[in-house]
């Protein structure tokens, strides 16, 4: 493989081995034998402006000349033209920025005309820098350097995504999480009317979020949900909510449901039939980033930004970096993919090992019987949290410190991990009656879920007491429209189901034997 | 010393163990004037200076490259 650049400058620098040059004249000769050929001209610094319209002038004859003479099966890169230097003697006088236009037009049109001619916009590169760092002027007159040599590894990257701009060589999915990721607030706990979409800040970005991703599918990106909600609610709020823009039949698949959600990316790819090594993950939730990465590697994992709104930047700087495409070709598209998903379902390994990854958080509980500092936020929990709670219970305030001054048992679970300490973030409230002891209360925020702490938190809170000689505990699930992810959750903790009255279910357990809990978890007890 | 020999082994594609304190533009057959440039270019980010066309010029072997370093950034 062997390129031919046709230059006015030195630009050996920006290129690789495999890259030939012209001379810095116009005569035009050229390497017959090369497979491909770049037109990469600068615009002088000359004071006399017709002098440069000419030379533009010049430059489109020569370039006429060349697509004469070129096989035409051999592609030709065209460069547009910036003026870098432009300085405007008169601010009215646009003949030179008009004869740049032109010049920049008339490789348009070439590149539509001519088979296998390709534009490439050079201000998308020259855009990314200040002048001053993108000249070095001690270079520009000792060597004849436009570009500024310390840029010259990211004029590569820049020209190799032209390149794959052009092969197709890009991703073909992108994975959304949906509470904080593609609308405001949390589904499951605001409900339909309280998340954060619409013509008001904050939920104006969500929409132009919405509205960038939309277009993206136009150019022929997947757009796929993975989240951790009840699939009947986003259902529901993608049939229902005005100002949503991405609704169901912009997803060409969904995983929405309380599993983990690197299982869910695989299974992602199974049903596209795309491989791994083609998605991108987006989801605001560093835990959930850190799982898909660690979990598989193949995944594209892009940082998501700090401040909801850097939302469009940040879109286009992963749209840039991995979804690129220079033409859309329906035909070539669909062969592409033939072509490739063969080779792609093989390498759908499933590598996947979530008890090492979830080792490695180093996540650790922290219980805690409640005290005055932490009633506030016990009750304010009861009152917010939907989805994980067992029984629904509201209580103010000072229902927290008459359940304390009558005996009861209130406890409190921190999580923190490598990433980062999560607060309290779960709560269980016991009620002593006869010897036997009743859970009022059990309720977890579902950031935390997905790693079974839930059971570990339960299971060392009951053996507390079971160590203390209790025997006798009840429970009970009393369903709600938000609830329905528990309704199982005492069988599967070991719990005997004793009757139902009306939808509520109610349960009992008669112990004398310690639960074994995970030693994976690190639980710290503060008595 | 060190770093620049690595410095000149990266920038013309030869064993550091090859540098001998006579290494120079005559002695080092990939040593052109765009190899000259790249080194330039290496040694200014390397040790984060600017280094004058006057200078440049001059910059011709391990020695010369080493006398203007001492002199740079001992002030």
């Amino acid at each position: 493989m062997k390129n031919f650049v046709f230059r006015n400058y030195t630009v050996e620098y920006l290129f690789d081995k495999n890259y030939v040059f012209s001379d810095y004249n116009s005569s035009l000769l050229f390497d017959e034998n090369c497979d491909a050929y770049l037109w990469f001209y600068f615009l002088p610094i000359k004071s006399n402006s017709l002098l440069l319209i000419e030379e533009l002038k010049d430059l489109k004859n020569r370039l006429n000349i060349l697509c004469e003479k070129l096989e035409p099966s051999k592609p030709l890169y065209l460069f547009t033209i910036e003026d870098f230097y432009s300085l405007q003697y008169v601010n009215s006088d646009f003949n030179l920025i008009k004869a740049v236009e032109d010049y920049n037009a008339f490789l348009r049109e070439k590149s539509f005309n001519r088979e296998n001619t390709y534009l490439f916009d050079v201000s998308t590169f020259f855009r990314k820098f200040s002048n001053s760092d993108l000249i070095d002027w001690k270079f520009y007159y000792t060597s004849q350097f436009v570009i500024n040599p310390k840029l010259a590894k990211e004029f590569k990257n820049w020209l190799s995504k032209q390149y794959d701009s052009i092969n197709y060589k890009r991703k073909k999915c992108i994975i959304l999480d949906l509470d904080n990721t593609l609308w405001g607030g949390i589904l499951g706990e605001d409900g339909a009317e309280g998340i954060k979409i619409g013509n008001t800040y904050p939920g104006n970005i969500f929409s132009d979020f919405q509205n960038l991703l939309l277009e993206a599918s136009k150019a022929g990106i997947i757009l796929a949900v993975c989240s951790k909600n009840n699939e009947k609610d986003v259902l529901d709020l993608w049939k229902t909510h005005p100002d949503l823009i991405l609704r169901e039949e912009h997803f060409s698949a969904y995983k929405i449901n309380w599993n983990n959600k690197a299982e869910n990316i695989i299974e992602l790819a199974k049903e596209l039939n795309i491989g791994l090594e083609s998605m991108v993950f987006v989801d605001d939730n560093p835990v959930e980033r850190n799982l898909v990465k660690e979990i598989i590697k193949d995944v594209t994992v892009p940082d998501f930004p700090d401040k909801i709104y850097q939302l469009p930047e940040f879109f286009k700087s992963i749209y840039n970096k991995y979804f690129q495409i220079y033409k859309i070709n329906s035909e070539d598209m669909a062969k592409l993919n033939q072509y490739k998903s063969n080779a792609e379902r093989a390498k759908l390994k499933t590598s996947l090992n979530i008890k090492e990854y979830l080792k490695s958080l180093e996540t650790v509980l922290s219980i805690k019987p409640a005290d005055k500092f932490t009633i506030p936020r016990i009750s304010q929990m009861t009152q917010k949290t939907n989805q994980f709670n067992l029984t629904t219970q509201r209580y103010s305030e000072s229902d927290i410190v008459k359940f304390l001054e009558q005996g009861n048992f209130i406890y409190t679970l921190s999580v923190k991990d490598k990433f980062g300490d999560n607060g309290i973030t779960g709560l269980i409230i016991l009620k002593e009656q006869d010897k036997t002891l009743i859970i009022d209360t059990l309720l977890l925020s579902c950031r935390i879920l997905g790693r079974n702490i839930e059971y570990d938190f339960v299971k060392f809170v009951l053996n507390i007491f079971i160590e203390k000689g209790c025997k006798n505990f009840k429970s009970s699930y009393l369903p709600t429209l938000k609830n329905k992810q528990v309704e199982d959750f005492y069988d599967k903790l070991g719990f005997t189901f004793e009757y139902r009255e009306k939808e509520n279910k109610f349960y009992n357990l008669e112990s004398k034997k310690l639960f074994e809990i995970n030693k994976d978890v690190k639980i710290e007890y503060y008595e | 010393m060190n770093k620049l020999k690595e410095i000149l082994a990266e920038t013309f594609e030869i064993e550091v163990s090859a540098i001998g304190n006579d290494f120079s533009q005559d002695n080092c057959e990939t040593w052109d004037s765009i190899g000259h440039l790249n080194l330039i270019v290496a040694i200014e980010e390397e040790f984060n200076i600017s280094i004058e066309p006057e200078e440049i010029i001059k910059m011709t072997s391990l020695k010369t490259i080493m006398n203007y370093l001492n002199e740079k950034l001992a002030v």
